[in-house]
């Protein structure tokens, strides 16, 4: 059986790496057969694109796509740097 | 005196199936500021389509835009096509180069380009061993020597520097360690504190955070869209009737 650190490294890589992706900042963990994705994204289809990519390459394990979609919100206060 | 507001922003990363949803935040934009920038990574892939979806949502801004590239938009080799769509659409892009930018009565000069990685002082890397190791260092100290040149060159009452990688580590808090020397390089910052500036911009840390200063006193901030939350945040430079900071 393959280490879950090169297992969550090899799906790390990909969601760096695939087109449909492209997207670095996504902690990826192992706990025995499950597979957790952590970090925020600007939209909806991109959490959902990262968690098919995710198991497209580790297909034996259960994902749970925990990424947070975080939307910009107004300006808010300016800030003076005097 | 008249303030200066520089309204700022990083790593949009635009893509097709959100073409016009960025602009409409952009709304008002000139009564907030005299001038909009951005830090970089503006496309996800760096395609030409997507650079496209950036320039038609910067077209036409009632004020001066000025840009840098990101590591994202060199992912396709796109890059001169991509920053050749954004000038056609009237955007300043800069590549280890600088431009004047009148704001009212004020004259802004606005240094900078991509940047680049390496590290910090004491955990860096060095030009030293394999061609590779060389090479990539080698690239940081070029742009960090074409910015000190453009700085002291620059006539200008204000003088910005404007980067996707950090110059400093202290804006990567949040970020894990083993990763700094792919945010950024004290080279950068060496630069700009000999060179003197008011103000450095920069991105590409998604979970750093916003705000630090170089060893040399320059205020930094990571303006990057996930570390702000907004769609972009103002800075005011020459603030005489308030002075006080609005830390936080």
């Amino acid at each position: 059986m393959e280490a879950p650190q090169y297992v969550a490294a090899r799906v790390q890589q990909a969601l760096a790496e695939d087109g449909r992706t492209h997207e670095l900042g996504i902690r990826v963990d192992i706990r025995g057969d499950q597979l957790f994705l952590r970090g925020q994204v600007s939209g909806a289809e991109q959490r959902e694109r990262l968690g098919q990519v995710a198991h497209e390459v580790a297909p034996e394990l259960h994902v749970h796509n925990e990424i947070n979609v975080v939307e910009a919100s107004a300006p808010g206060e300016d800030e003076h740097l005097d | 005196m008249t303030d200066l507001r520089i309204a700022a922003v990083g790593d949009i990363h635009l893509g097709e199936d959100v073409r016009g949803q960025y602009r409409k935040k952009l709304d008002g934009i000139e009564d907030r500021a005299d001038v909009f920038m951005l830090a970089g990574d503006l496309t996800r892939h760096g395609t030409l389509e997507e650079g496209k979806v950036v320039a038609d949502e910067l077209r036409g801004l009632p004020i001066p835009v000025v840009a840098v590239l990101g590591n994202h938009d060199y992912h396709s080799d796109l890059q001169y096509e991509i920053a050749s769509e954004l000038r056609d659409a009237g955007v300043i892009v800069l590549d280890d180069d600088g431009v004047v930018v009148q704001c009212g009565d004020k004259k802004l000069g606005v240094v900078g380009g991509k940047g680049f990685g390496g590290g910090f002082a004491g955990k860096c890397a060095s030009e030293f061993g394999e061609r590779e190791i060389k090479n990539f260092v080698s690239h940081t100290r070029h742009i960090a020597e074409a910015w000190k040149v453009a700085l002291k060159e620059i006539v200008a009452d204000h003088r910005v520097v404007l980067s996707h990688y950090s110059p400093i580590k202290e804006t990567l808090e949040g970020e894990p360690h083993e990763i700094y020397p792919f945010l950024g390089s004290y080279l950068l910052a060496e630069a700009v504190d000999t060179a003197g500036a008011d103000l450095i911009l920069h991105g590409h840390a998604h979970k750093g955070s916003e705000k630090g200063m170089t060893p040399g006193g320059i205020r930094v901030r990571n303006v990057a869209l996930p570390v702000l939350g907004r769609a972009y945040c103002v800075y005011c430079l020459d603030c005489e009737d308030d002075m006080q900071s609005h830390e936080g």
